[in-house]
């Protein structure tokens, strides 16, 4: 029985609860990486997660429509990153968290960086998609 | 037993302990039931919503549960149809952000008739406390529900039918829409003690017990996650019917959490009924194995079979369901019917079966004389009446008291050549006295009995199959055959039918090569005709053109045409071939589960599997005991075959 309540509790340690509609752990890979290049196609500046969908290779070389998973809108303007911040065309660096689904197209951002002018998330402690 | 459901149990045994000492209390002082509206703060759920991924610990889950968990990924919200979709209902009061109760009052008597609860992502959930009746069976399912509240004593029951399929918890564990709720709401001062208990013997082997605790706090309220989500998908790529899911085995959650937490054994950390009792203890202790154990299973009292069956009762009845604008579904014997009753007449989309149709018109006509023939009060008086000449009294009075008499039916449309949708072509078609410029001599009609009967319309493959014999069944009389067919990917009626637009548009090689589906266009109805069924697998005939993938195009063009209205709920009905009316997300679910099963089919065909060995992998098991069967006309070894030859 000791072992039986150890269990349960272990679980409830381990359990939490999010405001996000998904959990990333179930949703991405979260132990891998995924880098993209390429330019920005659509900014969706959105609670609960905003979303930035890129045009850029697959490891194929195939261009695909990437979605990447952000913030929502509270936790990207703290960090100073506002509706205008990026714009479609933009050439942007991303590396992220692959999905858990063979095929799809799903990233979470780690970190963004736009070389033409240096813009960066992702590269300080409190910037972690939650 | 193990910890959760001692606690449950317990706290359901306080529940009930405490409910009755305050009932004997309440019923001594002739006391009214204790106020529940307000704001309230989640303090704790004995058991959090999003555990690990496939952690199923705790859980009773069966055998086509815990492959359904495992084949299900959380992105399965990024699809279209499901970005704006609230918790799932077991999901509700543990999620985050509070509850607010509100009170709905009889205005006149100031009694209370129902409450409404909301949480951050909801919608408004109804409980009425009026006497109200559950709907029926074929009545559409919300992610809400249907509740009905009764108080006993001191706390509130809850009894919720028609809800949607979800998720029992985050992280894998589904919900099927065959899923009941009983809650026992109890007030404590200022503690609310919710008792939840979760039916779904699809995918559990008894129902989930689970207690939550809230705080009066009137700062509390929920706030209102609102969905800005767009069209676009989530889950990237260009396709916008992608239905992200697992191959079984291929889920990398599996077991994963317990890498760092090596002390808990994977067995009932993949759930089951055994493992949740003490007297699993015995196989921790290395004393038995879990399939030689004996536990004291609570089984649900759903009786599954027949809940699915009355969605479609074959009862030799016709039940009429208004559906929105003009359009009605008419449950006649195990088949739909979809009606638009209006001033133009009656078109009907399929007849039904042969023998029915006596019935079926006696219904028809009901809901015309009720819907465009009955009398209604003037509201206007003098000379200068919309649609009276001269003066509206006593002309008026006279009219009202000798109304028109309904039109009759215009159009038969048949979605297939299946005999319960044909068979009632001759009658119904055969019933009308339609009209129009001066009768048979004029121009417009149907090609046959010009003006006298109604207009039958189909694919030309109706036709063909109808006109043709096979085998041993004789062709259709001819009387019931289409007389106005098309070939190409849609066909419009060339008027307007009370008041709107009726396009057919052809499903290519779906449940056969003939298949259609209708949309009128106003009323935002569409009928599905075979592609949908909520009480079977679709039937695929390959040996006429049927195919898997049809199917599944079919539901995805049914899918681009319709709209939810609100957190992907309502808006476009659709009425499926056999079952209860449903929306954009009950179809969702449908082609989800289509696909999941191709793909499996696929895979394994890949692997150079036999048909035999495929039957044998069960690669329908989590959805069986929903859609599937092992005797009638339409098994599921049947369905598997006809997947496997036309991939």
């Amino acid at each position: 029985m000791r072992k039986v309540l150890l269990i349960a509790a272990a679980a409830a340690l381990t359990a939490s609860t999010t405001l996000a509609h998904h959990s990333f752990g179930a949703t991405y890979e979260v132990s891998k990486s995924i880098k993209l290049e390429g330019a920005i196609v659509q900014f969706v500046y959105r609670n609960p997660h905003s979303f930035v969908h890129v045009e850029a290779p697959d490891p194929s070389g195939a261009s695909q429509r990437w979605a990447v998973e952000w913030g929502g809108t509270s936790q990207l303007e703290q960090a100073g990153v506002k509706r205008d911040s990026l714009k479609v065309g933009d050439k942007v660096i991303i590396n992220g968290r692959p999905s858990r689904v063979p095929g799809e197209y799903r990233v979470l951002m780690v970190n963004l960086t736009r070389p033409s002018d240096g813009f960066t998330w992702g590269r300080n402690a409190a910037e972690v998609v939650d | 037993m193990n910890a959760r459901n001692r606690i449950a149990t317990a706290a359901l045994l306080l529940v009930v302990a405490s409910a009755t000492l305050v009932n004997l209390r309440l019923a001594a002082q002739g006391a009214r039931p204790p106020d529940i509206a307000g704001e309230w703060r989640l303090d704790s759920a004995e058991d959090p919503g999003q555990p690990p991924l496939a952690d199923y610990l705790g859980l009773a889950l069966n055998e086509a549960g815990r492959l359904r968990a495992d084949t299900t990924p959380e992105s399965i919200w990024g699809t279209p149809e499901y970005q704006c979709r609230p918790h799932s209902a077991p999901h509700q009061w543990r999620g985050v952000g509070g509850a607010r109760i509100l009170k709905d009052l009889d205005p006149i008597s100031r009694e209370i008739v129902g409450y409404r609860v909301q949480f951050m992502r909801s919608l408004d959930r109804p409980i009425f406390v009026d006497g109200r009746p559950h709907p029926p069976a074929w009545a559409p399912h919300s992610w809400s529900g249907f509740s009905t509240g009764e108080w006993i004593g001191h706390t509130l029951k809850v009894t919720t039918t028609h809800l949607k399929d979800g998720y029992l918890k985050r992280g894998g564990p589904q919900t099927s829409d065959m899923l009941t709720m009983t809650e026992f709401i109890t007030r404590h001062d200022d503690t609310l003690s919710i008792v939840q208990v979760v039916d779904d013997p699809i995918y559990l082997d008894e129902p989930y017990v689970l207690s939550i605790t809230y705080t009066y706090d009137p700062n509390a309220g929920p706030p209102t996650e609102n969905c800005s989500g767009s069209s676009f998908a989530e889950n990237g790529g260009r396709d916008r019917h992608w239905v992200p899911h697992f191959l079984p085995g291929q889920n990398s959650g599996i077991g994963e959490f317990l890498k760092t937490q090596t002390w808990i054994p994977l067995e009932p950390v993949r759930g089951g009924v055994k493992t949740i009792y003490p007297e699993y203890r015995a196989v921790l202790n290395g004393a038995a194995k879990v399939d030689s154990l004996t536990v004291p299973v609570s089984r649900s009292a759903n009786d599954i079979a027949k809940r699915i069956a009355d969605q479609s009762p074959r009862d030799g009845q016709v039940h009429v369901l208004p559906i929105q604008g003009n359009i009605y579904m008419l449950v006649a014997d195990g088949t739909n019917i979809t009606a638009s009753v209006g001033r133009d007449g009656i078109a009907v989309v399929n007849a039904g079966s042969a023998q029915m149709s006596d019935k079926v018109l006696a219904a028809l006509n009901d809901l015309a004389r009720s819907a465009v023939g009955a009398p209604t009060a003037n509201t206007c008086f003098g000379a200068n009446c919309p649609g009276i000449p001269s003066w509206s009294s006593p002309y008026f009075n006279t009219v009202v008291a000798s109304p028109r008499p309904a039109r009759p039916i215009r159009y038969v449309i048949n979605t297939s050549a299946a005999p319960e949708h044909v068979g009632g072509n001759e009658k119904l078609a055969g019933s009308a006295n339609f009209r129009r410029a001066g009768g048979a001599a004029g121009f417009g009609g149907a090609a046959r009995d010009l003006g006298t009967t109604a207009t039958i319309v189909a694919h030309e493959g109706v036709l063909a199959a109808m006109s043709t014999p096979s085998g041993k069944t004789p062709a259709a009389p001819e009387r019931a055959w289409p007389v106005d067919t098309f070939f190409d990917e849609f066909h419009k009626l060339s008027e307007y039918v009370n008041g709107e637009p009726v396009i057919l548009y052809h499903a290519k090689a779906a449940n056969t090569d003939a298949d259609s589906f209708v949309f009128f266009r106003h009323s935002e109805v569409i009928a599905a005709g075979d592609l949908f069924s909520t009480i079977s697998y679709p039937r695929i005939d390959t040996a006429k053109g049927g195919s898997i993938q049809g199917v599944i195009d079919g539901l995805n063009h049914i899918l681009d045409l319709s709209v939810a209205e609100y957190r992907s709920q309502g808006g476009t009905w659709i009425v499926p071939g056999q079952g209860r009316l449903s929306d954009t997300a009950d179809v969702a679910s449908y082609r989800n589960m289509l696909v999941m099963i191709r793909d499996r089919i696929r895979d394994l065909k890949r692997k150079g599997m036999t048909l035999d060995q495929v039957k044998a992998a069960r690669p329908t098991l989590d959805f069986d005991g929903r859609y599937g069967s092992s005797t009638g006309a339409w098994t599921t070894n049947m369905f598997i075959e006809a997947i496997y030859r036309s991939l």
